[in-house]
């Protein structure tokens, strides 16, 4: 009896799982599409037959989306770099120390997080003007890293809370100083955290469109985010071609959680739930 | 003064702890709070496209502030932004709520389903906001052919194109990425309240609905009220489903405060007005991230 009822659950939840996800087999069914396909009526459920033209054709057969996909690479690898190189620290000082102002210091990385994002992309665009950093790679990873850093700090100071103090002090007495203390000790603790503060920092920066919008004004700079935008503007859209350079803008995001959920998840929800 | 040795293990603050966190805050000063400080500058003077470059701008005084607060834009985006972020907020809220109970019981494939569900949440906004334009196209569209399928419908109805449709789609949109986010947080908090809670008040005679009501919502309040916090936040900030799907339109229909100060800026190169809209907008988020810090202390200190 009480079995039986599980497996209705399962059954249920599986309808509304798939109906739920509609919108993302119906991004994956419309790439494998051929051009005329798109506009039956009614639309076809299945890609009959199935192609990857447009996969061969607007993705690896357009300079602009492949441009896209390059710029945003540099721009996440650099970003997830820049974020690693000082969350690590900050976080290991924030857990470590009982620094004066760490409220002042959380609070701030909490404040960061929540404010929207054009409103720093609106004086950025000014200050980058000014600055002659309009469309440079440095710009955006700075940009990113704004957003990246807080998230990253709060990710990696419960891990640095872990390491007892004396272990620490301990490796302190046999000669370490502060910082080999922190490199040779702590750091490898943080590992796991490191992991998913690399791949959400990576992928918050791939997906990421306000600073990219806001920021470039030239095509070669753009991140593929904007390309994406840009390929729907077009009158008579090819939606074949829109779904499969959105299907490749979302790979790597379906990698990371089919391979590191638990660093993807553990690092979004512990980023939004804890200051 | 407090004694320096608060905690073992805890050694009085040498100077060097500084230099471990004062790179990332120099960065968040630099990256952050500097941009704002400068917006507030830039909301007191004339800035259009000659000074963004070359600097200046006349000041200004409240000029900027009065034109935002006094017109008919600035309005009309604050009512859309709240009605926008409310529905979407309760919506997403119920439906991640009801996510979360279905899957707090136990039944076989539970984890691949929550999983699966999380997918709509972990997608990229740009790529999530095409299907939805794709999803919900008048002549071509799934959601179209699906309802005339069902005969709920004779004639296309362009959804992003009429302004009561276009709210809604941008909404559902919004709803769709954001209610597993919910799940997932009420879900923690679902399995943190013990067993024998519910067991006790079954023994008592209660039955589902009463001790849905009566025992896991009030449980649930400290989480809800996060998850809440959080949604309102996250959707109050929202920029890209909506630039994507609608720009803001038709007409302003969908114009919330962050698409308005973007086009402000960046179609019309008010930078003056523009940068007076943000200030204003993000009194909103900061008053909501002071009283959640608050919150997020209490608890730790408790």
């Amino acid at each position: 009896m009480k079995g039986s009822r599980a497996w209705l659950s399962t059954v249920l939840g599986v309808v509304v799982a798939g109906a739920y996800l509609v919108p993302v087999y119906w991004m994956v069914v419309t790439s494998l599409k051929e051009p005329g396909d798109i506009f039956a009526t009614p639309p076809r459920l299945l890609p009959a037959p199935a192609t990857l033209g447009a996969y061969t054709g607007s993705v690896l057969g357009s300079p602009g989306v492949l441009r896209g996909l390059a710029n945003s690479t540099i721009i996440g690898l650099a970003t997830t770099l820049v974020t690693l190189a000082l969350a690590l620290p900050a976080a290991y000082g924030l857990a470590r120390f009982r620094i004066r102002f760490a409220n002042a210091v959380l609070l701030l990385f909490l404040v960061a997080q929540m404010i929207p994002a054009i409103n720093v992309a609106l004086p950025m665009f000014v200050i980058f003007s000014r600055l002659d950093m309009v469309n440079t790679y440095a710009g955006l990873v700075l940009a990113n890293c704004s957003l990246a850093l807080p998230l990253a700090v709060t990710v990696l100071r419960p891990y640095f809370l872990t390491v007892p103090g004396e272990v620490v002090e301990a490796a302190r007495v046999d000669g370490c100083g502060h910082w080999s203390a922190f490199w040779r000790v702590a750091l490898p603790v943080s590992v796991p955290g490191m992991v998913t503060v690399a791949v959400v920092s990576f992928l918050g920066a791939w997906g990421e469109f306000v600073f990219a919008l806001s920021l470039t004004t030239r095509e070669e700079m753009q991140p593929v985010s904007v390309v994406l935008a840009g390929l729907t503007n077009a009158f008579g859209t090819r939606w074949n071609d829109v779904m499969a350079v959105s299907a490749v803008v979302a790979l790597p995001i379906f990698l990371a959680f089919l391979f590191l959920q638990r660093f993807v998840v553990g690092g979004l929800t512990a980023g939004a739930t804890k200051g | 003064m407090k004694p320096s040795r608060a905690r073992a293990g805890r050694p009085s603050v040498p100077p060097v702890a500084y230099a471990f966190v004062l790179p990332a805050v120099l960065f968040m000063v630099a990256t952050v709070l500097y941009p704002l400080a400068f917006t507030v500058d830039l909301s007191f003077r004339d800035v259009g496209l000659r000074e963004i470059v070359a600097g200046g701008g006349e000041f200004a005084g409240l000029a900027n502030y009065r034109a935002e607060l006094g017109g008919a834009e600035f309005r009309s985006a604050l009512w859309t932004s709240m009605v926008y972020t409310v529905v979407s907020v309760a919506l997403s809220f119920a439906a991640g709520l009801a996510l979360a109970v279905f899957l707090n019981h136990r039944f076989p494939g539970r984890g691949l389903l929550r999983s699966a569900l999380l997918v709509a949440w972990v997608l990229p906004s740009v790529v999530s906001a095409n299907i939805w334009r794709w999803l919900l196209d008048g002549t071509y569209g799934l959601l179209n052919a699906a309802l005339r399928g069902l005969g709920l419908l004779d004639a296309d109805v362009f959804w992003l194109v009429q302004p009561a449709t276009a709210l809604a789609s941008v909404i559902v949109a919004t709803v769709w990425s954001t209610a597993p986010f919910a799940m997932i947080l009420l879900l923690a908090g679902l399995q943190s309240i013990p067993g024998p809670v519910h067991e006790a008040a079954t023994i008592d005679g209660a039955g589902p609905w009463q001790r849905f009501s009566r025992i896991t919502l009030p449980l649930l309040r400290p989480v809800s009220v996060t998850v809440l916090l959080l949604l309102f936040v996250t959707t109050f900030k929202t920029f890209d489903t909506i630039y994507l799907m609608t720009r803001g339109g038709p007409g302003d229909a969908t114009t919330i405060l962050p698409i308005h100060a973007y086009l402000e800026a960046f179609s019309f190169f008010r930078f003056g007005t523009g940068a007076a809209a943000t200030t204003i907008m993000l009194l909103i988020p900061l008053a909501l991230s002071l009283f959640y810090f608050r919150a997020l202390r209490r608890e730790e200190v408790a």
